[in-house]
């Protein structure tokens, strides 16, 4: 014991001072780095595995051209506008095979062109709007040449992946049981709505005022349910 | 629970030879329907050309009596594929449907398996696949774009048989013979190709026109001694020049 104290002591009175003062800096350095590293290696992982820790513009939103918001239209309740802060807007309910038209008969759920929007805002919405402004320019009405709506894509699997939704919405209208994160009571009825089975895969987007994207869909998850439900599970039907 | 259960069928082709015209537009067909990368001239001359369905000509005889030969090659999708075991990582393989399918984003690109091909209808991508501007909106959505490095062949435009499979489950009901046609057969003017399910052991009221034409006297299988029992039959040339009157490749 005393040799190792007399050992520090002589080190202490050898070591240049550059040295010690530099000491501190390394050691806090190391544990930057190791927490650094930590920290990437969990955001790695959790991507890796679902979804990524929502940090740095990674929270699965993206900027749309129009701030739509999915609340007002397909909620219910009160919920604040997108375009005017400070107002409030009653959700109007509406179907989402009303705008999401191929969604029950086709691979793509498909979103709606402009001309099924100026179908109401033709004349609904306060004209102040900045949102409902940009629509109106491209549909038409406000300028002379119409454009569709740049939308950008929010889910999206791997190139090498083939996703229909018909017999999604097919099999699970017919069987409530199997929807998940489903409205209260969706889950016993005998036939659900092609719109009350969308929380499967896509969450609660009637209450969204961005849509963003809540379950991995990862393979493990498709093939998860593949497997309970008796669906193909063979690799082709996926990937061709 | 729907009626159309996988692996319930086993697909395979029936190829006429005898109807067979040599217009290339299966090629074609194929080429568009699957996104196979365009082919130039400096492709094939390294041998690197691309195509599922090829059309192979022969010639027969001496000038002036010379006759022009043609036989559709595709993927024979055999029963006892020899490309099959050499894959390391399994992205080839038999499914329950009697296909040998080729899973791009499993594929690692060793090629092991176009070397162990006796039919020569697998192709590796060498390159990215380019395509001109114009054709920007013309690839099929519905079937993956092969990036460089992977191994692709004929799927039995596995596409068409999925879609058929899902509108059948749509409406309840059994798929109908016919209802599925490859982009070949949808082509061929002379309906020389027919495609369809060959299961020897399907109990249908109807058995369907390609299984009917199995058991013609004229079927045979490319390279038989290899063993390889191919899910894609032929039926010989008739000729009546030829001693016996009708005579194969
Ligand atoms: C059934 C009629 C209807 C259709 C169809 C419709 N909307 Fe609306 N939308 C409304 C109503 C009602 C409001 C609320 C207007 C208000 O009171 O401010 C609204 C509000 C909006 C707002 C402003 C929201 C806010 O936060 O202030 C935007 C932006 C908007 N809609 C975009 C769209 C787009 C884009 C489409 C087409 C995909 C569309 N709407 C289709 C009825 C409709
Ligand atoms: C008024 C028309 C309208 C209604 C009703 C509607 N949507 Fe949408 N939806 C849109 C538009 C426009 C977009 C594209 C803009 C965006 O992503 O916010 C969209 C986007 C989406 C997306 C993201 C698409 C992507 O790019 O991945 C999902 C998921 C979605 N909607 C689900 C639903 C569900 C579920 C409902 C019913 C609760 C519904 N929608 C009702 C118009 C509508
Ligand atoms: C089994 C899971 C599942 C269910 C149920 C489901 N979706 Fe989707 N949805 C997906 C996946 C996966 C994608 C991404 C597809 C892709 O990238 O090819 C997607 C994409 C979308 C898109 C954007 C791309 C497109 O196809 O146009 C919309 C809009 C959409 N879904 C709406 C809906 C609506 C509305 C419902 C309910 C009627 C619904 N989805 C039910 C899994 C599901
Ligand atoms: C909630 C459960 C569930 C989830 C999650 C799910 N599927 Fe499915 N899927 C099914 C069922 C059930 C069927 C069969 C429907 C029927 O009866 O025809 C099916 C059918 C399919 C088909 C059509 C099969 C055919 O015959 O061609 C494809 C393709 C498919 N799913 C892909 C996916 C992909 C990709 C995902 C992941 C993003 C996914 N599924 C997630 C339940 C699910
Ligand atoms: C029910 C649909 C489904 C089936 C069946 C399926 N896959 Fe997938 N696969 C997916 C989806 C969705 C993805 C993309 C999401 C992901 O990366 O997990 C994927 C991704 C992959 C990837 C890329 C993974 C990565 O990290 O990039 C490989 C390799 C793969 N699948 C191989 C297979 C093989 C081999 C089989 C057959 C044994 C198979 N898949 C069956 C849906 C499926």
């Amino acid at each position: 014991m005393a040799s190792l104290l007399e050992f520090i002591k002589e080190k202490h009175r050898t070591t240049p001072l550059w040295i010690k003062a530099l000491a501190p800096v390394l050691l806090l350095g190391g544990l930057a780095v190791f927490a650094v590293t930590g920290a990437v290696t969990a955001f790695v992982i959790t991507a890796w595995l679902g979804q990524p820790i929502p940090v740095l513009g990674f929270d699965q939103t993206v900027k749309q051209p129009i701030a739509f918001p999915h609340t007002i239209h397909a909620g219910t309740g009160l919920f604040p506008s997108t375009g005017l802060p400070g107002q409030f807007i009653d959700g109007l309910e509406m179907d989402c095979t009303f705008c999401h038209r191929t969604v029950t008969s086709q691979a793509n759920a498909g979103v709606p062109p402009v001309a099924l929007c100026s179908y109401c805002h033709k004349v609904i919405g306060p004209e102040e709007n900045p949102e409902l402004a940009k629509l109106r320019k491209a549909a038409g009405l406000t300028e002379e040449d119409p454009s569709p709506i740049n939308w950008k894509r929010v889910h999206r699997l791997p190139d090498h992946v083939r996703f229909v939704h018909e017999p999604h919405i097919r099999y699970l209208t017919q069987h409530p049981s199997e929807i998940r994160n489903a409205a209260p009571g969706v889950n016993q009825l005998s036939e659900a709505l092609p719109s009350q089975v969308c929380s499967t895969c896509h969450g609660d987007v009637a209450s969204m005022l961005e849509v963003k994207q809540v379950e991995a869909l990862k393979m493990g998850q498709c093939v998860d349910c593949h497997r309970e439900n008796e669906a193909p599970t063979d690799c082709t039907v996926c990937h061709h | 629970m729907t009626t159309e259960v996988f692996g319930k069928h086993k697909w395979g082709m029936v190829v006429d030879v005898d109807r067979c015209t040599g217009c290339q537009a299966c090629v074609l067909a194929c080429q568009v329907e699957n996104n196979v990368p365009l082919n130039t001239q400096e492709r094939y001359e390294r041998a690197r050309g691309m195509a599922w369905i090829r059309v192979e000509r022969y010639w027969e005889g001496e000038f002036p009596d010379v006759k022009a030969r043609f036989i559709p090659i595709l993927c024979q999708h055999c029963e006892n594929a020899p490309c099959e075991p050499v894959c390391p990582v399994f992205a080839t393989y038999h499914n329950p449907e009697g296909m040998n399918v080729q899973i791009y984003n499993r594929c690692v690109g060793t090629r092991y398996c176009a070397n162990g091909c006796p039919y020569i209808v697998r192709f590796f991508n060498y390159w990215e696949p380019v395509w001109p501007e114009s054709f920007r909106n013309h690839l099929n959505p519905d079937v993956t774009v092969r990036s460089r490095g992977i191994m692709e062949k004929c799927s039995f435009c596995m596409q068409r048989i999925r879609r058929g499979v899902r509108n059948a489950a749509k409406e309840n009901r059994e798929l109908e013979d016919g209802e599925i046609q490859t982009a070949c057969q949808q082509a061929c003017p002379t309906d020389a190709l027919v495609f369809g399910d060959i299961d020897p052991d399907n109990n249908r009221t109807n058995p369907g026109r390609a299984y009917s034409m199995i058991n013609d006297d004229r079927a045979y299988t490319l390279l038989p001694r290899l063993n390889t029992d191919p899910n894609v039959i032929y039926l010989a040339k008739v000729d009546p020049d030829r001693e016996g009157g009708a005579g194969g490749h």
